[in-house]
C-alpha cells in the first residue's frame, strides 16, 4: 500500500515570471520575492509572516490576511483581480475564483483553470461602450428636458416674486384699514362697553350663555364620538373585507358577523362566493340608511344637526341683548349711543365727530351692517365684526405672503424641488400605473393612491414625507434625489399605516414602471423622471462625443 | 353599541397572539377518548379488574414452517362477536400482532400497514412456537434469550428478554375493540336482557344518554357515551357506523423513559399524562392538524403523526409502531422511575402493533426502518441552505434577493415561493403578471447552480378554468363527502375547492403526469418549470378552513369506501408520495426529488424533508424547534427542521442569529417568514449580526461533507443523522433526558446550539470519560465516566460545537455561492486524538443528485489515526477504501457485490485532494511529517495532550497540502 500522489498542476507556474495571478495593478509592486540565503521568501502583505515565494498562490492559504493567494481563491474573504484586456479589469471574490463559472465580470476567463472560460473580452467590451453610450444618449436627451425644468422653476421664481410683492402691497392696504377700525372700535366700545356690562348681568343672558357653553361642549363630545363611530366602522369594514380566513379566528370571524349584522351587510364569504363582481355592498348600505329612525317631532334630525348648529353658536348674543333690550323697552335702547353721544363730549370735537359719524354710518350702511337708524350698542358690535372680518382679511392675505415665501424657499431647497428647482415642474403631477385590479398612483409631492379598477374604496399610501433618508446618504446628492418616501397612508388591516417609496432613475418620461408590495402594505414604485438626468460631466461629454464617432 | 363594539375590540386582540385552543379537541371533547380514559379509570378502581378477552385454545393453528399462528379470540362481554388474532415473528426478531373483528357488520379498516411499510416483512422460518395449556410461547434470537408469550385467558402479549419483561400488552386488561354493531340492534338487545329500572323516567327528555348492554357495562360503561353522533364547535359528526374504537395498553416495566411519537411541541422524553403529579393533564394527540400560533408546551396534535415509540433503559431499548391510521389518543403514565405504562386510544381500524425487540437503540432503528423504509438519501445541495418567504413577489424580487446574497457573498442553495406565485392559488398555474418569465427566472437562479422550490398545495380551486381541477373532476378522483358520490367542497387559500383523493389508484399516473415538462401525461402538464423545480407540500393534513378542527369531515368518503376518520394520518403522506415520484420521474435519468412536507406519517422519510410547521418567532419555540426535530430524528424522519427565525414574527437580530445556529445544526436548514413580517434575508442585517450569520452559514456549507456522510448511514442502517444522548450513549443515564445538545450522525460533533437570550456561556453535558475539543478555539474539555457538565464559551459569534476525541471530521472550507460550486474544492481533516492517541471519521460522496450510487458510482472512505506502535507517541494518519471492504453496506437499497474504484465519480473526483490536516491533542512536537517518501510541511502549536487529565488549548499541528487525493488509499506518517 505505497502513498497514492496525485500529479497536480502547479498553480504558481501559471503566473509566469510577471506579477502573479489575480493581482491588480496597484499591488503588483508588492509582489516581487526577496533572496534569502538559497531561497527566495515574501512577506504578507500585513507583514504579519515571511513566507517561501513558492509558497505564493500554491492554492493553500498560509497569510493570516490571505495574501498569499491572489489567484487561487484558496484564502477566504480576498479579492481576485482579472485584468479583462480590451475591457475593463474587474475584482471579485475569492468565493468566485475555481468555481467552474464563469464570472460575467471576469471575460478574460482568468478566473477558472486554463480551457475552462473563453476570452470574451472583446465582445463583452464593445457590449459595454455601447451600453454606456446609450445610458449617455438618454441622459443627453433627459438633460435637456431637465433644464427646461429647471428655466420653469426660474419663470416661477419670478412669478411668485411678482405675485409676493402684490401681496405685500395688499397687506400694506389692509393694515391701514384695520388700523382705522379699530381706532373707531376702540371709541365706541369705551362708551357702550359699561353700559353693556350692565345689561350682561340679566339673568336672561346668563342662562342663554350657560346654554351656548353646554350646546358648545355637547356639540363637541357629538363630533368625537361621530368620528369614534367612523373610525371604528372602517376598522370593521376592513376586517370584513381583509380578515385571513387561514387565521381560523373564530373570534374575527364573530366580530365580522357581528358587525354585518349591525350594518346590514351580506356576509362577506357569501359574497365571494356567489360572485365577486356582483357583491355589490353599495346597495345595502343604502337600504341600511333608509331604515334609520326618523327624528321626533321638532327635533333636530342629524342633516340640521350638521348644518345649523354652527349657525346658532355663531350668533352675537350682544347684539341679541341689545335688541331685547329694544323689545321690551329698555330706555337705554331708545336712543343710539353712537347718534347721542355728541352730548356727551366737548364741544371741540363735535364737528370731527360728527363728521366722522357720518362716514362710519354710511360705511356700515354700505355693508348692509346697520340699516338706518341703528342702536349705538348694536352699532358697536358690528363695528367690531366689521373689524373682525377687515381683521381676518388681513390674516389671509398674510398667510398668503408666508405661503409664497414658503413656495418661495421650497423652490430650490432640495428637500423639496431640488438645488436647480428641476422638480417643480412635476409638483402635483399624477403618474398612474395600473397592475392588476388596481391602479397604483402618485401625485408627486402630495399623495400616493390605491385605486381599485373593479369599484370600492380608494386607499391612500401615503403622502409625501421625505427624499432618500437612508443613514449615510448626503442631502443633494444624485442618491438623495432617487427615492422618495411617502408614508402615513391608511392603516392596513392587523398591520401598518401604508406607505411607498418611489425608486426613481433618469428616464425621458415621466413615469410608474413598475409596482411591488415586498413586504405587505409597504408599497414600491419604480419610477422615471427626466429630473434625474443629470448633463454629462466634461469628460462624459468627450467620451460621448469619441463613442459617437466610433458609431458612425 | 359602543360597548358591543369595545368589546369585540378587546376580545379580538388577545385571540391573535396564542393558539385557538378551543378549535381543537381535548381528550374529553372526543367520545372514544373519554370512553378510553374510562375504561382506564374503572380499571385502575377495580382491583379485582380482569381483560374480558381471552383466546379460545382449541381454535389456535400454528403455520407449519413459519414463526406465525392464528386463533379465535372471544370477548366475555360479548359472546356472540368474534375476533382473530394474528401474530408472527419476523426474520429480525420483530413481533406483529393483529387482531380484527371476524364476521363483523362490516369490515374494520386494514390497510395502515399496507401505506405505511416498505413491503411485506419476511417472517422467520426458524422460530417455532411451543403450545401449553395456558399459553403458546416462543424463545429467539443469537442467544435464544428472546422470549414472546402469549397468555389466552385473559389474553395478554408479553416479550421478554433475558426473563425480564420487556412489553407487555393488554397486561392491564386495557384492550377493547368496540365491535360493529347497529343502534337497532343495541336497542333490542337491551329490551330482550334489560333488567327493569326503577325510579327510571323515560318521558324526561332531559335524559339523553342511553344505558349500555347490562352484560357488558362494568366494562364499556353505563352509558352509550358519543356512540351515535358527536358535536364539536357546531360541527356535527354524525358517525354512521357507531362506536368503533381501540383501546389498548402497552406498558415497559423496566423502562424508565420514553420516547418518540411526533409531532409535538414537548421534551424529547415523553413526560407522563396520567397518573400522580402527571405533567400533562391531557394525552398526547395524534391527529394531523393545522394548528395557528400552536403552544410551546402541549400534548396537542399537530401537522404529522408517527405511532412510533421507543422505551429506553440503561440496558434495552425496545420500540412499539402501532400502525393506525385514525386518530390516536396516548396517556403516559410512570408508575416507577424504572418503569412506563401507556395506553393507547384510536377512534378506528384494527390491532396491527409491531413489537421491535432492540436491545440496543441501533437496533431499533434498524428494526424500524426495515418495516417502513429508511430516509431518502437527499440530493447534496438539499443540505445547502435554503431561502424561503411567504412570500417572494415576482421574477424581479426573486432575482433581486439573488443578487444581493451573491453581493454580500452569503451562500444559498435554494430560493423557495409560497402560494402567491400560482394565479388566484391554483398551484402550478403562475401570475404572469408577477412572474411573467417563470423559466427564465429559474434558469437565472440555476445559472449560479441553484435549485428553486415552488409550493403545490393539495386544495383545488374549482373552477373549470382550472385544467387540474377540471381534469380530476373528469379522472372522478376527489374526496367525497358521506354519500359516496358528491364531491367534497371546502374552503382553503384558493377559496371553494376539492381535494383529490390518492388513496384513489386512478389519480396516481395522473398527477405525475403534471409535473411533466414535455409530456405526455394525461392532459394539462407543467410545460413552464424545469427540472431543477423542486416541490413544497403545504396544508395536507388536509388543512380546510371550514372544517371541523380545521380539517376535513371525518365522515368523508375515499377510494374503496373508507371513511376519512380511518386514514386521516395517513392522507397527507399519501400527497407527498405522489408528489416526491412525480418530481423523480420528471428527469430521465431520474433525479432524487426534493419534496417537503408539513403533514406526515410513518414512512414519510421515505418520500422527503419535514419542517416543524408554523412556528413562532419567541425563544420558546426556538427551543422547542430543536427537541421537536430530535423526535422526528428518532422516529425515523431525519430530514427535518424547523423554521429559521421563526414563521411568525418579527425576530430581533439577536434571536435571528441564534436561529441560524439552530437551523445550521438542523438536517433541514431553511429561513422563512409570514407575509406580515418584515423582510429578515440575512443580507438586511446591519453588522455585526450580518457578518455572524454569514459565518454560520459557510460552517454549516464547511460540514456538507459530515452531513452528506451522516445521511448516508441514515439511509443503510435507520441510524438517525441526528442523535441524541440516549442513542449516542444508550448506556450513560445522565444523558437519557437530554434534549438540548445532540450528536450529528457517527461525526463526533457535539453541538449544543443557543436558544436562550443573552447568553455568553453554555453548559455542554459530557457523557464519557473521554477528551472533548472545542471545535473552533481547540480548548480540551474532560468529560467522566459518571458525566460532566463543562462550561463552555457561547458568546453571540460563538456555538458551543465540540469534537469527541477519537473523530476525524472532513470538512470543505472555501466559500462559495452554493454547495454544487463546491465539488471541485480540496478537503480539510480535523484529527482529534481520542486520550489513547487514536481517531476514526468517514466521508461518503457521490454525484449528488442522481442514483447512479446504486450502481456504484460513488466514494466511501476510512481515515484513521492510529499510534505507530504501542509506546510511540507517533501516528499514522491512513486513508482506506471502507467501500471496497463493506460493498454491501455502502448505499441504500442495494446490496452492492463489489466495488469499483475506477466509478465514474471516482474518475470525476480525481483532482481533488486533502488541502490540510489539523491533528489536535498530540503529545509533543513530530520529528518529521511524511507521506512516503516525501517530508510534508508543517506547523506545531505546542498545547494539551489528549492523553493528559488537563484542561486547556490542545496542541495543534497542521500539515500543509499533502497533495494527497480525498478518493485515494495514503497513509502519513507523524513521527513524535
Amino acid at each position: 500500500m505505497h502513498p497514492w500522489l496525485i500529479l497536480l498542476l502547479p498553480l504558481h507556474a501559471l503566473a509566469s515570471t510577471k506579477k502573479p495571478h489575480g493581482v491588480s495593478p496597484e499591488l503588483a509592486a508588492r509582489y516581487i520575492p526577496v533572496q534569502k540565503g538559497s531561497s527566495e521568501v515574501w512577506e504578507c502583505l500585513d507583514g504579519s509572516k515571511t513566507i517561501e515565494w513558492s509558497a505564493v498562490n500554491d492554492d493553500f492559504c498560509d497569510c493570516p490576511d490571505g495574501s498569499d493567494e491572489p489567484g487561487t481563491g484558496a484564502c477566504p474573504n480576498t479579492r481576485f483581480y482579472c485584468v479583462n484586456e480590451g475591457h475593463i479589469g474587474a475584482f471579485i471574490p475569492s468565493s468566485r475564483v475555481r468555481d467552474g463559472l464563469c464570472e460575467p465580470e471576469c471575460c478574460d476567463g482568468s478566473d477558472e483553470a486554463p480551457g475552462v472560460c473563453k476570452n470574451v473580452c472583446k465582445e463583452v467590451g464593445e457590449a459595454y461602450r455601447e451600453r454606456v453610450r446609450a445610458e449617455q444618449k438618454l441622459r443627453k436627451t433627459g438633460a435637456k428636458i431637465r433644464s427646461t425644468y429647471i428655466a420653469f422653476a426660474q419663470k416661477e421664481k419670478k412669478r411668485i416674486e411678482e405675485e409676493l410683492a402684490q401681496t405685500e402691497r395688499e397687506i400694506a392696504t389692509r393694515e391701514k384699514e384695520v388700523s382705522r377700525l379699530r381706532d373707531l372700535v376702540e371709541r365706541t366700545e369705551s362708551l357702550s362697553a359699561a353700559a353693556l356690562e350692565v345689561r350682561k348681568q340679566s339673568p336672561l343672558y346668563q342662562i342663554l350663555m350657560t346654554h351656548v357653553t353646554a350646546l358648545k361642549s355637547l356639540k363637541r363630545e357629538y363630533q368625537k364620538h361621530l368620528e369614534r363611530e367612523k373610525a371604528l366602522g372602517e376598522i370593521l369594514d376592513n376586517l370584513r373585507t381583509g380578515y385571513n380566513p387561514n387565521y381560523q379566528d373564530m373570534a374575527v370571524l364573530e366580530a365580522v358577523r357581528g358587525w354585518e349584522h349591525l350594518a346590514s351587510l351580506p356576509h362577506i364569504n357569501d359574497v365571494a362566493k356567489e360572485d365577486d363582481s356582483t357583491a355589490d355592498t353599495g346597495s345595502d348600505e343604502e337600504a341600511g340608511e333608509e331604515e334609520e329612525d326618523q327624528p321626533d317631532d321638532g327635533l333636530w334630525s342629524e342633516l340640521q344637526l350638521e348644518h345649523q348648529l354652527d349657525e346658532l353658536l355663531n350668533t352675537d348674543y350682544e347684539a341679541l341683548l341689545l335688541e331685547h333690550d329694544k323689545l321690551v323697552g329698555a330706555p337705554a335702547s331708545e336712543t343710539s349711543i353712537l347718534y347721542n353721544l355728541s352730548a356727551y363730549l366737548p364741544d371741540a370735537v363735535v364737528p370731527q365727530y360728527e363728521a366722522l359719524r357720518d362716514q362710519l354710518v354710511s360705511w356700515l350702511e354700505a355693508l348692509g351692517l346697520v340699516k338706518s337708524a341703528p342702536t349705538v350698542s348694536a352699532d358697536a358690535s358690528r363695528l367690531q365684526k366689521a373689524l373682525s372680518d377687515a381683521e381676518h382679511s388681513l390674516d389671509l392675505t398674510r398667510k398668503e405672503k408666508e405661503q409664497k415665501e414658503k413656495e418661495l424657499q421650497r423652490l430650490f431647497d432640495p428637500e423639496w424641488y431640488g438645488a436647480e428647482g428641476e422638480w417643480k415642474k412635476l409638483d402635483g403631477t399624477c403618474l398612474s400605473k395600473e397592475v392588476g385590479d388596481y391602479i397604483y398612483e402618485v401625485c408627486l409631492f402630495d399623495e400616493a393612491r390605491q385605486k381599485p379598477i373593479k369599484g370600492g374604496s380608494t386607499f391612500s399610501l401615503g403622502h409625501f414625507e421625505s427624499r432618500n433618508n437612508a443613514p449615510g446618504v448626503v442631502k443633494g446628492s444624485p442618491e438623495y434625489y432617487r427615492k422618495q418616501r411617502y408614508t402615513r397612508g391608511a392603516k392596513c388591516w392587523n398591520g401598518p399605516q401604508r406607505s411607498v417609496t418611489l425608486d426613481m432613475t433618469c428616464g425621458t418620461e415621466n413615469a410608474v414602471l413598475s409596482v411591488a408590495e415586498p413586504e405587505k402594505c409597504e408599497y414600491e414604485f419604480k419610477v422615471t423622471s427626466p429630473a434625474l438626468c443629470l448633463p454629462l460631466s466634461p469628460a462624459e461629454e468627450k467620451g460621448y462625443a469619441a463613442s459617437k464617432k466610433e458609431e458612425l | 353599541m359602543w360597548a358591543f363594539c369595545s368589546l369585540l375590540a378587546l376580545a379580538a386582540i388577545p385571540a391573535t397572539l396564542a393558539v385557538k385552543a378551543h378549535d381543537f379537541k381535548t381528550c374529553s371533547q372526543a367520545g372514544f377518548c373519554r370512553r378510553g380514559r374510562a375504561l382506564s379509570a374503572r380499571a385502575t378502581e377495580n382491583p379485582a379488574w380482569r381483560s374480558p378477552y381471552s383466546i379460545d385454545a382449541s381454535s389456535l393453528a400454528l403455520s407449519p414452517d413459519q414463526a406465525s399462528f392464528t386463533a379465535a379470540v372471544k370477548s366475555s362481554i360479548y359472546p356472540e362477536v368474534n375476533f382473530g388474532l394474528d401474530i408472527r415473528i419476523h426474520d429480525d426478531g420483530v413481533v406483529r400482532v393483529r387482531m380484527d373483528e371476524v364476521g363483523g357488520l362490516r369490515k374494520r379498516y386494514d390497510e395502515a400497514a399496507s401505506w405505511a411499510l416498505l413491503e411485506e416483512p419476511k417472517v422467520s422460518h426458524s422460530i417455532q412456537w411451543t403450545v401449553a395449556k395456558d399459553k403458546v410461547h416462543a424463545k429467539y434470537g443469537a442467544k435464544n434469550n428472546f422470549e414472546v408469550v402469549v397468555a389466552y385467558e385473559p389474553l395478554k402479549v408479553t416479550l421478554s428478554r433475558n426473563g425480564q419483561e420487556q412489553v407487555v400488552l393488554n397486561g392491564r386488561g386495557l384492550l377493547h375493540m368496540e365491535h360493529y354493531r347497529t343502534k337497532e340492534s343495541v336497542a333490542q338487545s337491551k329490551q330482550g336482557i334489560a333488567v327493569p329500572e326503577e325510579g327510571f323516567d323515560t318521558d324526561d327528555s332531559q335524559v339523553v344518554l342511553e344505558q349500555a348492554h347490562p352484560r357488558a357495562a362494568w366494562f364499556e360503561g353505563e352509558t352509550e357515551d358519543g356512540w351515535w353522533e358527536e358535536t364539536f364547535n357546531s360541527f356535527t359528526d354524525p358517525k354512521p357506523r357507531g362506536p368503533e374504537s381501540l383501546s389498548l395498553d402497552i406498558d415497559f416495566p423496566n423502562h424508565g423513559h420514553v420516547y418518540g411519537i411526533p409531532q409535538h411541541a414537548t421534551r424529547l422524553s415523553l413526560p407522563t399524562t396520567t397518573g400522580e403529579g402527571a405533567y400533562y393533564s391531557d394525552p398526547y394527540r395524534l391527529y394531523n392538524a393545522d394548528v395557528f400560533e400552536y403552544l410551546a408546551d402541549s400534548t396537542m396534535s399537530l401537522y404529522g403523526s408517527i405511532p412510533f415509540m421507543q422505551a429506553h433503559s440503561a440496558d434495552s431499548t425496545v420500540g412499539i409502531f402501532n400502525v393506525i391510521g385514525s386518530e390516536t389518543w396516548i396517556d403516559v403514565g410512570r408508575p416507577t422511575l424504572k418503569a412506563t405504562t401507556t395506553h393507547w386510544i384510536s377512534e378506528t381500524g384494527i390491532l396491527d402493533v409491531f413489537i421491535l425487540p432492540g436491545p440496543t437503540p441501533a437496533d431499533v432503528f434498524a428494526q424500524y426502518t426495515r418495516l417502513t423504509g429508511t430516509p431518502a438519501l437527499p440530493a447534496h445541495w438539499a443540505l445547502g441552505y435554503h431561502q424561503c418567504r411567504w412570500n417572494y413577489i415576482s421574477s424581479e424580487d426573486v432575482r433581486s434577493v439573488q443578487q444581493r446574497f451573491d453581493e454580500e457573498d452569503i451562500p444559498v442553495d435554494v430560493f423557495w415561493l409560497d402560494i402567491e406565485y400560482a394565479e388566484d392559488h391554483k398551484y402550478f398555474m403562475w401570475d404572469h403578471k408577477l412572474f411573467p418569465d417563470p423559466v427564465d427566472m429559474i434558469k437565472d437562479v440555476e445559472a449560479i447552480e441553484r435549485k428553486m422550490v415552488v409550493i403545490v398545495d393539495p386544495h383545488l380551486k374549482r373552477t373549470n378554468d382550472y385544467p387540474v381541477y377540471k381534469e380530476a373532476t373528469e379522472l372522478d378522483v376527489l374526496v367525497k363527502v358521506k354519500d359516496g358520490k358528491t364531491d367534497y367542497e371546502g374552503w382553503c387559500w384558493s377559496g371553494s375547492s376539492a381535494w383529490v383523493d390518492f388513496f384513489n389508484p386512478k389519480s396516481w399516473d395522473w398527477w405525475k403526469g403534471l409535473f411533466k415538462i414535455n409530456g405526455p401525461s394525461y392532459g394539462w402538464h407543467w410545460t413552464e418549470s424545469t427540472e431543477n423545480t423542486h416541490i413544497w407540500n403545504d396544508m395536507n393534513e388536509p388543512s380546510i378552513f371550514n372544517g371541523p378542527e380545521i380539517s376535513m369531515p371525518r365522515e368523508n368518503i375515499h377510494y374503496g369506501g373508507w371513511e376519512h376518520r380511518d386514514l386521516h394520518n395517513i392522507n397527507g403522506m399519501l400527497f407527498h408520495n405522489l408528489t416526491s415520484q412525480a418530481v423523480m420521474e420528471r428527469s430521465n435519468p431520474p433525479k432524487r426529488p426534493f419534496v417537503l412536507t408539513r403533514s406526515f406519517y410513518a414512512g414519510s422519510q421515505r418520500f422527503g424533508a419535514m419542517w416543524t410547521g408554523d412556528n413562532l418567532g419567541t425563544w420558546e419555540h426556538m427551543g422547542v424547534g430543536v427537541k421537536m426535530v430530535l423526535a422526528n430524528n428518532i422516529a425515523g424522519f431525519s430530514f427535518a427542521g424547523s423554521d429559521v427565525g421563526g414563521f411568525f414574527g418579527n425576530p430581533e437580530p439577536e434571536m435571528l442569529v441564534r436561529w441560524y445556529g439552530v437551523g445550521a445544526f438542523a438536517p433541514f436548514f431553511r429561513a422563512h417568514a409570514h407575509i406580515d413580517t418584515k423582510r429578515r434575508e440575512p443580507y438586511l442585517l446591519d453588522e455585526p449580526y450580518k457578518s455572524i450569520v454569514r459565518d454560520i452559514l459557510r460552517l454549516r456549507y464547511s460540514m456538507l461533507p459530515v452531513w452528506y456522510t451522516a445521511f448516508r448511514e441514515a439511509s443503510v442502517t435507520g441510524l438517525p443523522v441526528l442523535r441524541p444522548h440516549y442513542v449516542a450513549m444508550p448506556h450513560d443515564e445522565g444523558g437519557f433526558a437530554i434534549d438540548d445538545q445532540y450528536f450529528i450522525g457517527s461525526s463526533g460533533l457535539l453541538v449544543k446550539p443557543v436558544t436562550h437570550k443573552s447568553v455568553t456561556e453554555e453548559t455542554v453535558y459530557l457523557p464519557e470519560d473521554q477528551v472533548y475539543y472545542d471545535y473552533f478555539s481547540h480548548q480540551a474539555y474532560r468529560g467522566a465516566a459518571k458525566g460532566k457538565n463543562v462550561t463552555v464559551p457561547a458568546e453571540l459569534h460563538q456555538i458551543p460545537l465540540l469534537i469527541r476525541g477519537g473523530s476525524i471530521v472532513p470538512t470543505r472550507e472555501r466559500p462559495r455561492r452554493s454547495s454544487p460550486l463546491m465539488k471541485r474544492d480540496p478537503f480539510t481533516l480535523r484529527v482529534a486524538l481520542d486520550k489513547d492517541g487514536n481517531a476514526r471519521g468517514e466521508l461518503y460522496l457521490d454525484d449528488g443528485e442522481t442514483y447512479s450510487h446504486r450502481e456504484g458510482n460513488f466514494i466511501w472512505r476510512e481515515f484513521a489515526a492510529q499510534k505507530l506502535t504501542k509506546k510511540s507517541k507517533g501516528v499514522r494518519i491512513s486513508s482506506r477504501n471502507l467501500a471496497a471492504q463493506k460493498p454491501a453496506e455502502a448505499v441504500d437499497h442495494v446490496a452492492l457485490a463489489k466495488y469499483d474504484d475506477g466509478n465514474d465519480f471516482a474518475k470525476s473526483i480525481a483532482g481533488v485532494r486533502v488541502e490540510k490536516l489539523v491533528v489536535l491533542g498530540l503529545p509533543a512536537k513530530p520529528t518529521s511529517v511524511s507521506a512516503g517518501d516525501k517530508e510534508l510541511q508543517w506547523t506545531y502549536t505546542p498545547g494539551i495532550s489528549a492523553s493528559e487529565k488537563k484542561e486547556g488549548t490542545a496542541s495543534v499541528l497542521v500539515i500543509k497540502d499533502p497533495k494527497l487525493s480525498i478518493s485515494g488509499d495514503w497513509d502519513i506518517v507523524v513521527q513524535v
